[in-house]
């Protein structure tokens, strides 16, 4: 592993949530250019986090906004009466 | 008190992704629903004290984190909330590529395999301190300086959680992609 690719993979995680500094990012971006290995794992995370966004989150039952739309009126009603 | 149809019209609209949140938080949805419906309570109360124009979605986050911490912390301390070990980086992907000897395409036809629970399941088995920066960032997508001021912790301690986390969570997909032979050739 070249000292390029230990640089990228130091900080694949703040490139891919684009929270680096600009000039990381530029020596990665350069590295990327040329490496097909650390390309091919940049991509994976990339995906990876992708997801993770699309496949970790479940739906509410439905009557949810119900229970808590009663929830903020009974306070509402009590706090209107004090 | 603040303006009931206000605070519904601005805060309702994130019930579903703080349900969601509160569901990975507590790891069941009867625990979910509960933290939910004390976090809106509480922020319907405290509703003048937020300050219009900031990040009200953090705001509710915030509040909804601190329910779960405050409730379910004390009988969460065991054991299994110790460090996680040193883990190699891009971890699953080197393992794939290690095991399988898979092309690049095939690395990533594996992530297509895994189903909803599998991602829900490996989240849900992260430690509390690494779980909740990784589904702040990955599932609900703040910024290190969002779910520092969420988790009130310093934003280098976000960023570490959030690797080891992530890498723990990598594991645990790779354990679940061999357990189910999902790593192999199709």
């Amino acid at each position: 592993m070249s000292r390029g690719c230990e640089h990228a993979v130091e900080y694949v995680y703040h490139y891919i949530d684009k929270e680096i500094t600009w000039g990381r990012q530029v020596r990665i971006r350069w590295h990327l250019r040329r490496c097909n290995a650390c390309c091919g794992a940049f991509d994976f995370e990339t995906r990876l986090k992708a997801v993770i966004r699309q496949r970790g989150r479940d739906e509410p039952p439905p009557e949810l906004f119900d229970r808590l739309r009663a929830l903020i009126r009974e306070e509402s009603a009590r706090s209107d009466g004090q | 008190m603040a303006d009931r149809a206000t605070f519904e019209r601005d805060a309702m609209q994130y019930a579903p992704q703080l349900y969601s949140a509160a569901l990975r938080m507590t790891r069941n949805p009867t625990d979910a629903e509960d933290v939910l419906q004390e976090t809106f309570l509480k922020a319907y109360r405290a509703y003048d004290t937020f300050e219009e124009g900031t990040n009200l979605r953090a705001w509710l986050y915030r509040i909804l984190t601190n329910t779960y911490i405050n409730r379910y912390r004390k009988q969460q301390r065991r054991p299994s909330e110790v460090e996680l070990g040193e883990l190699q980086d891009v971890y699953l992907y080197r393992r794939l590529g290690e095991e399988a000897g898979a092309s690049v395409s095939a690395e990533e036809e594996v992530l297509d395999r895994f189903v909803d629970t599998d991602v829900k399941d490996a989240l849900e088995a992260l430690p509390e301190r690494f779980r909740l920066p990784v589904v702040l960032a990955d599932v609900d997508g703040f910024s290190y300086k969002e779910i520092a001021a969420i988790l009130d912790i310093p934003i280098g301690t976000v960023m570490s959680r959030l690797h080891r986390g992530r890498k723990a969570l990598q594991q645990k997909l790779w354990r679940l992609a061999e357990e189910r032979g999902l790593a192999g050739p199709t």
